[in-house]
């Protein structure tokens, strides 16, 4: 006899529908399984015919065929049991026909027939919602994750019987109740007394340039001795970063669940920041492998990547880091076909300005000039490119002497950056741009526009300083952020100044 | 043939001066060396000098090699030739042989060389450019080693004042080491010279330098140390000058600067005090002729200097008021009181912008103080040498 059961396959992190078709017919005894499968779903004909014998449904003997619909598209990954599961015992007439209907299914079963969790539901349930499904039901511990979505009712089961059970007794089942989440609770967020920019004395500069990177999402490297700062200003940088709206908090959540990161939150609610050692794995880095999974790139979405020691990390991990910042997201082309994970991240960098971590300062720097050269060569280029700040952190002593008491806390920071972006959300309202960082070449005369005088200041700063013109436009697109977070209309003298002080001096990237 | 000979003898690594000149005494010519049997050669020559001359002269035809050095405008004088420079001759051990491109410095002409570290600070820079445009527009000749640094930048001043300069290579001169010098070596050649007691062909090895700042303060008749650490190797040429008799004069620096630091050490040895380059080439003068017995007649001739550029006028001019050694006029720049203030701060040394607010008042927070710099750095009068640091503007 045959049925069809709804299930989800992931790609990339979109999800799209799949059929899972089972037939069960008089014949030899055999077991098929089609539908361009990866191992781990041909895998699961034995975890399902031990899982429903131990769960008391044993599978008769009969020529069963499965097979999963499109058939032409690879899937990956071991939600498929449960709605093979279903399937069969659809088949057996275990429920009455059409209790299923308009359920989508996903779960890997255990051996003893209980439910575990599976990646990216969430994802598959908002595949799920948009295609006019009702009803969900995923394993217990995906029910909160699956249930952030609005629109579509997901209920959470411990094992198959617990499906069965209210398959056959109808949606006023008390068994699966549908999962509730309360996004309000969820987006409560106490005061995060561990990270603030309060606890950071000194580097006023610095804490003004992460400051600055954070209202218009520019890219940011930190210079300086080893010890002043560099990676305790970067992690607080997410803290003074707009808190995650919804809309974004799904992007970002559908990518953990992809990654199999989300551990037992419902959402991820808080910026990301990722702090990779240099010495992480090309696709761990920029995502892929054989099965395509999110790097930390894309784990980094809508946050903060942060690269500290830069210089160590390999040239080709750097390069490969281009199209990611040029495109906002990563591209991963496999012989099955092309996925896409997003990555709008903000990058920021920390590294020595020398090897001995000294230079300027030729008192103390003993590294030659060639030296020098060839440590910052090791990152110039591709990664330079894309970096709209560049800030000196001085070493400590000198600045203590002079900078006493707290500075100012990360909300008070936090209040002025969303000053700045709702500025820029009004900017760019109905263009593709969302921060100021974006801004293309071709329209940075558009948005960062100049009065008379300011606009024979920046001519004076172009011609005095010998920028490039794409200096010159990652200055103006800087100016234009500074003028947001003075919540000013037009952007001054002052404004182009500060911004020309951020750009990588010449001298030094030579 | 004897001269091919004399080459022949000087291009050997294993052989040096002495052991040349013992071979010469021996055997009377250079000639006579290259066909002397070889059980003579066992005589004077250790195993390793003496496989050196037996494989080479089986393998090495002097005569063709010489003839190609000169296709090649390669010069070059044994000691015993007229044109070999007087002031070698003069020098303990003077070199056996010498290879030039270009030409060799004046016998008449006062010389100095103009000599510091590598690394050198934008105040070592400054100096240094000061005195080779001083020299050169005196017509003084500049030697100097070609490096990177100090050397590089003074013979450059040098020749830009239309003056003459020569360098002393570490490795055979038709190579330019360091490469980053090429253009520099390529007016040397036009406007000076390059010299080297390496055959041609050599490389840059370390163990060639110290030999190759002899030649250099021995070709010069006084050293100028414009910027040098405690440990350096501008310091070996100080000793050999001394040695040979050279005036030596030292550029003062601050005792908290550690590219300072060779240099105040050799003034508290009681070297010459340098205070501006128009003092000092003036004094130069005046010892060359009473030494020589000469006029400074030859002054000017170095090239015309009246199309100069409006700056090096107005140096000139102040050079000659007095003998002090002025970047620029702070008050004719006329800045406002803040900018005034933080232009004062700056030094040639890149400063940070925190040691600059350290300077001011309390009232210069660290916005205002880098709006100021980023200001100053419009107006061409501070560079930004990182994103955290600034020094003052220098031509």
């Amino acid at each position: 006899m045959y049925c069809r059961v709804l299930s989800s396959a992931l790609e990339g992190v979109k999800a799209y529908p799949v059929g899972v078709e089972v037939d069960i017919a008089p014949g030899l005894p055999t077991f098929n399984m089609v539908g361009s499968l990866g191992t781990e779903v041909r895998e699961s004909r034995e975890r399902v015919s031990v899982a429903l014998r131990n769960a008391g449904f044993p599978i008769p003997c009969a020529h069963i065929t499965v097979n999963l619909s499109p058939a032409d598209r690879r899937k990956e990954g071991t939600a498929f049991d449960l709605p093979i599961a279903v399937g069969l015992l659809q088949s057996m007439e275990y429920f009455p026909r059409g209790a299923a209907e308009n359920i989508l299914f996903l779960g890997e079963l255990g051996l003893d027939g209980e439910l575990r969790r599976v990646n990216g539901v969430l994802p598959m349930v908002q595949a799920a919602a948009k295609g006019g499904i009702e009803e969900c039901i995923v394993p217990l511990e995906n029910a909160t994750e699956g249930a952030v979505v609005p629109g579509i009712t997901v209920r959470g089961a411990e094992n198959v019987r617990q499906v069965l059970q209210f398959l056959r007794e109808g949606r006023e089942s008390p068994v699966l109740e549908a999962a509730h989440v309360n996004l309000e609770e969820l987006f409560y967020r106490g005061e995060d007394a561990g990270r603030d920019f309060a606890q950071v004395n000194g580097q006023e500069g610095a804490k003004r340039a992460a400051e600055i990177a954070a209202a218009g999402f520019h890219n940011l490297l930190m210079t300086g001795p080893p010890g002043v700062g560099k990676s305790m200003i970067a992690k607080r940088i997410p803290g003074i970063l707009p808190p995650l709206n919804l809309e974004e908090s799904l992007e970002v959540t559908a990518v953990y669940s992809v990654a199999g990161n989300l551990g037992d939150a419902a959402l991820v609610t808080d910026r990301p920041f990722q702090s990779p050692h240099h010495t992480v794995s090309a696709s761990a880095f920029i995502g892929g492998s054989a099965v395509p999974k999110p790097g930390l790139l894309s784990l980094s979405h809508r946050g903060v990547l942060f690269l500290d020691e830069l210089p160590e990390f390999p040239r080709k991990l750097l390069d490969g880091m281009r199209q990611p910042l040029e495109e906002r997201r990563v591209q991963i082309s496999r012989v099955f076909g092309n996925v896409t994970y997003p990555a709008e991240f903000m990058l920021v960098c920390a590294m020595n300005p020398c090897p001995c971590g000294y230079y300027p300062d030729l008192g103390r720097c003993r590294c030659t000039p060639a030296q020098i050269r060839r440590y910052m060569g090791k990152v110039s280029g591709p990664v330079m490119d894309r970096i709209d700040l560049c800030v000196e952190l001085q070493a400590v002593e000198l600045m203590g002497l002079r900078e006493r008491g707290r500075g100012e806390d990360s909300g008070r920071i936090r209040e002025r950056v969303m000053v700045a972006r709702s500025r820029q959300e009004r900017r760019f309202r109905g263009t593709g741009y969302r921060f100021n960082a974006d801004i293309q070449a071709a329209d940075v005369e558009r948005y960062c526009k100049l009065g008379e005088s300011e606009g024979l200041c920046a001519a004076q700063i172009y011609h005095s300083l010998q920028l490039s013109a794409r200096t010159y436009h990652r200055i103006l697109k800087v100016a234009r952020t500074i003028a947001d977070l003075a919540d000013a209309d037009e952007i001054g003298d002052e404004h182009l100044l500060e911004a020309a002080g951020y750009r990588p001096a010449q001298d030094y990237w030579l | 043939m004897e001269k091919a000979c004399v080459y022949w003898l000087c291009s050997m690594k294993s052989l040096g001066s002495r052991t040349v000149d013992r071979l010469l005494e021996y055997f009377g010519t250079a000639e006579a060396v290259y066909r002397a049997p070889e059980r003579e050669l066992r005589l004077l020559l250790k195993e390793k000098k003496l496989g050196e001359v037996l494989e080479s002269r089986r393998d090495r035809d002097p005569q063709r090699e010489f003839g190609l050095l000169q296709e090649r405008g390669i010069g070059f004088l044994a000691r015993e030739d007229p044109e070999y420079p007087r002031r070698l001759l003069e020098i303990p051990d003077a070199p056996r042989g010498i290879f030039y491109l270009g030409r060799l410095p004046e016998e008449e002409r006062l010389s100095v060389a103009v000599i510091g570290a590598r690394d050198c600070s934008e105040y070592g820079r400054f100096v240094a450019e000061g005195l080779g445009r001083e020299l050169g527009r005196r017509g003084v000749q500049v030697v100097s080693g070609m490096a990177r640094g100090i050397d590089g930048i003074g013979q450059r001043a040098a020749l830009e004042a239309g003056g003459s300069s020569f360098g002393v290579l570490g490795c055979g001169v038709d190579l330019c080491y360091p490469r980053q010098n090429r253009e520099l070596y390529e007016r040397l050649r036009e406007k000076g010279g390059l010299l080297s007691t390496f055959a041609p062909g050599t490389p840059a090895l370390a163990r060639n330098f110290p030999p190759r700042n002899r030649i250099v303060s021995g070709l010069a008749d006084a050293v100028v140390v414009v910027e040098a650490r405690q440990k350096s190797g501008t310091l070996i040429t100080v000793d050999m000058a001394l040695e040979q008799g050279k005036e030596v004069y030292v550029v003062p620096g601050r005792v908290t600067d550690r590219l300072s630091d060779g240099c105040n050490r050799l003034l508290k040895q009681g070297a010459g005090i340098f205070l501006s380059p128009a003092e000092f080439a003036e004094e130069m003068e005046e010892l060359f002729r009473r030494k020589t017995g000469r006029g400074p007649e030859h002054k000017g001739a170095a090239g015309d200097v009246s199309g100069e550029r409006d700056r090096d006028g107005r140096e000139q001019k102040k050079a000659s008021d007095g003998s002090v050694f002025l970047a620029e006029d702070n008050r004719s720049l006329q800045l406002s009181e803040e900018l005034a203030a933080i232009y004062g701060e700056l030094d040639f040394y890149p400063k940070s912008v925190s040691q600059i607010q350290a300077g001011l008042s309390e009232r210069y927070g660290p916005r205002k103080v880098g709006l100021c710099l980023m200001e100053l750095c419009v107006r061409k009068l501070a560079v930004q040498v990182s994103p955290g640091s600034f020094r003052i503007f220098t031509a």
